[in-house]
């Protein structure tokens, strides 16, 4: 066993930091941080500039389109050190919906799709949710149905993020009202701009925008439908599996983990300096603990995706238990920051930047959101134990 | 053992209940959140009127001569029903007034609802009063200093002002508008208005004494705390139970999934115990046999199962329940900014180790 990495992985690994040093300064960190999900600033334009002259943007694409042949170790190392960091993750535009794209459409629309995407000309929001079809996807009643040449969308989207930014919508509806209803989903690529499309926003409680988009007899090209038809649910699916790396990445909680770790050093309480609380000490050691657990559990994921496994199991767990982590810092940091915990971001005297604050509000979401943790655990009981599922 | 709230406290609780759903709409939430005062006028008039603010006070001052306990059954309604925490600020600062200095002149007029008393505690690097660097001045008529996150701060006529001293520390009231004194409002959870406050050579109005010593008076100050906090987890608890018997994923009421009916009845198991211990504390405080840990397991555990509540409860709410107009992340904003400011779980742990061990 050996837990150090390749001489590969380890210059891999340099060049990423240097290029952090080089491209991530302290504007950066706030711009994003004070965007949250509004878009790309001036500094995370340049920031994605400057990965799309390496190619980097392409990280998550197969060699044969372009991508840098990288492994899963090596995208896991490039997520984790950039979410570390704190600079803008790559959009998932590009991490998941174009990798998609390459393995289920055809010829044409790769053709048509990604040099658009990889020139920053399409951005998509990702309509999977409705507002009861939430953690039961595959109930999804948004309808697409063939006229002429034409698809014609009708039904509406909820927590439709980044919608009213997009240039389009990867949405997924249903085609076939008679098959069963995971075969009976598609996926549509609908431009934000066609006639019958219109958002609203929605805003949840970490002072993020998400939306609720209404398809009103929207049309559509047919060469819109990506892939198959009958398909879409399980194209989703594979486009939240290329999402697995980052969601069950630790390096956000282990950001804001740093943060703290650096504020406790140098306060003083009571006219002692704060690290000397022994409670203190022991709930930081803990996380610590806790956030080196979760780092390999997400290794984890990226070994398997490196044999060629579905790492079902494994993504299940890194997902859960970073997400219920996150919850964990924010509880503990607030606590250790004291009345100082409760302060905003936009408090400009806020500790941390008010970041614990922050992830407080943020948390539950990481929980309940991107498959809820109940069926996280199901998996890891049904596919990594074997347990029946019936 | 009584374990039932008697029929005046009942009756009592049954019209903050009333008034809160009436009153306490998740608009005017939202409207209050906004404003960045936290309530609105009217609405603090009809809450002054309906003497609330002094149903604790002393009778001879025109209070209500009620016990802690009938003021811990109204905060803990007050805190089920979202009340606006600038009300609940001012009716801890007429407390606080109250159990400090009994006899008071300016208490009738707190009593009356005409001058509210916020409480200005905390310094900023300062968690022990110990450390608390606010002084009088050697002719005991003019304060120095600078209190941090005073709620309420801005709003109040009054302000009852700690003052460290190297025994225990000292209260004085100060004119919120008097000269030396100024706030610098502060961004919190769910906007509460907050301030820092810096107070220089401000006049004093009264040097407060004649009350509950220093200690007694802030297990007081937390028994509030507690109540709200039970009042708080209960609404949490109660809203997850109606929808997760209302929503429905996988053609099902997602209550039949084992796995949300353990976290159900984990939320009401820590509920219950929770209200057990939070109660046992404020009842033997306001009788006076409080045991030796009964106040800091309740702090603990409370403070803790409050939390624990909230998560689980927006957890089981999924996206519905974290929209802004959501009443949920009221509480759960409540639940953390109480935990700190009251019921912080390291130093009551703390305690109770001692008691144990030393
Ligand atoms: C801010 C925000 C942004 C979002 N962005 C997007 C986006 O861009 N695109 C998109 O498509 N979606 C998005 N979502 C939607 C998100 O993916 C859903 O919230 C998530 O899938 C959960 O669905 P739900 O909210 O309907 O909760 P529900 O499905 O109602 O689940 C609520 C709870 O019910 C329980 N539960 C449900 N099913 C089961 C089960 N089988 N077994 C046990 N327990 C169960 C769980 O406790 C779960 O947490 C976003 C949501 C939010 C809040």
């Amino acid at each position: 066993m050996d837990y150090g990495l390749s001489p590969r992985e380890r210059a891999w690994r340099d060049e990423v930091q240097a290029f952090i040093a080089e491209h991530v300064d302290e504007r950066l960190v706030d711009e994003t941080r004070l965007r949250g999900n509004e878009g790309r600033g001036a500094e995370a334009q340049r920031f994605l500039g400057a990965l799309r002259q390496r190619g980097w943007d392409r990280i998550a694409f197969p060699e044969e389109y372009g991508g840098l042949g990288k492994t899963a170790i090596e995208q896991w190392l490039f997520i984790d050190e950039i979410e570390t960091a704190g600079a803008p993750m790559l959009p998932l535009t590009l991490t998941s919906v174009a990798p998609t794209i390459l393995r289920i459409g055809d010829e044409a629309q790769r053709r048509e799709w990604l040099p658009r995407i990889q020139a920053g000309e399409v951005d998509f929001a990702l309509g999977y949710s409705e507002s009861e079809a939430g953690t039961d996807l595959a109930s999804l009643r948004t309808r697409a149905e063939l006229d002429g040449d034409q698809w014609l969308v009708n039904g509406h989207k909820m927590w439709n993020t980044m919608a009213h930014m997009a240039t389009h919508n990867w949405l997924a509806v249903r085609t076939e009202p008679d098959a069963p209803k995971h075969k009976g989903v598609s996926m549509l690529i609908v431009p934000m701009d066609a006639p019958g499309v219109s958002v609203q926003p929605i805003h949840v409680w970490p002072g993020l925008r998400t939306n609720a988009v209404f398809f009103d007899n929207v049309r559509v090209p047919r060469a819109n439908l990506i892939g198959e038809r009958g398909l879409g649910f399980y194209y989703a699916a594979m486009a939240l599996n290329f999402e697995r790396l980052s969601i069950g990445s630790a390096g956000m909680a282990r950001r804001i983990f740093d943060a703290l770790v650096r504020e406790v050093r140098v306060r003083v309480v009571d006219g002692r300096p704060l690290r000397g609380d022994p409670w203190v000490r022991d709930r930081l050691a803990r996380l610590r603990v806790e956030l080196d657990a979760a780092r390999l559990l997400g290794l984890e994921v990226a070994i398997r995706l490196d044999r060629g496994e579905v790492p079902a199991a494994a993504s299940s767990m890194a997902k859960a238990c970073v997400s219920e982590l996150a919850q964990r810092v924010a509880d503990t940091g607030c606590e250790i920051l004291g009345l100082d915990g409760q302060l905003h971001a936009e408090e400009p005297s806020a500790l941390v930047k008010g970041r614990l604050q922050w992830l407080y509000r943020l948390a539950p979401m990481l929980a309940f959101g991107g498959g809820t943790n109940e069926v996280q655990r199901d998996i890891i009981g049904f596919m990594g134990h074997g347990l029946p599922r019936k | 053992m009584q374990l039932e709230p008697t029929l005046e406290q009942a009756e009592m609780r049954r019209a903050v209940r009333e008034f809160c759903s009436r009153e306490v709409t998740i608009e005017r939430l939202l409207d209050w959140e906004r404003s960045g005062v936290g309530v609105d006028e009217a609405t603090s008039r009809k809450v002054a009127g309906l003497g609330w603010l002094g149903l604790g006070l002393p009778a001879e001052a025109g209070g209500g001569g009620a016990s802690l306990a009938d003021v811990a059954h109204l905060i803990e309604e007050c805190g089920r029903g979202l009340l606006p925490r600038p009300l609940l600020a001012r009716m801890r600062g007429a407390l606080g007034l109250a159990w400090l200095a009994p006899r008071s002149p300016t208490l009738a007029a707190v009593a009356r609802g005409e001058r509210t008393v916020a409480l200005a505690l905390d310094e900023r690097d300062a968690r022990e009063p110990a450390g608390w660097r606010t002084r009088l001045a050697a002719d005991g008529c003019h304060v120095s200093g600078d209190k941090a996150f005073v709620p309420d701060a801005e709003a109040a006529d009054l302000h009852l002002v700690a003052i460290g001293a190297p025994e225990r520390p000292r209260f004085v009231l100060v004119d919120r508008r008097a000269p030396g004194v100024s706030c610098a409002a502060l961004h919190s959870f769910g906007n509460e208005p907050q301030a820092h406050v810096s107070y220089r050579e401000a006049a004093v109005l009264e040097v407060l004494e004649g009350g509950l010593d220093f200690d007694d008076w802030r297990r007081h100050q937390v028994a509030l705390a507690l109540a709200e906090m039970i009042g708080g987890m209960d609404a949490a608890l109660a809203a997850t139970v109606g929808w997760v018997k209302e929503r429905e994923q996988f053609g099902q009421k997602i209550a039949l999934f084992q796995a949300v009916r353990h976290q159900v009845a984990d939320m009401g198991t820590r509920f219950t115990s929770a209200r057990h211990l939070a109660w046992q504390a404020i009842s033997r405080l306001a009788s006076g046999s409080l045991g030796v840990t009964d106040f800091h397991s309740a702090a603990a555990w409370t403070g803790a199962s409050f939390k624990q509540i909230c998560w689980t409860a927006h957890h089981l709410h999924g996206g519905a329940g974290f929209v802004v107009e959501h009443p949920l992340r009221f509480h759960s904003e409540r639940a953390q900014s109480l935990c700190i400011r009251w019921t912080p779980e390291a130093p009551a742990l703390a305690r109770i180790a001692a008691t144990l061990l030393d």
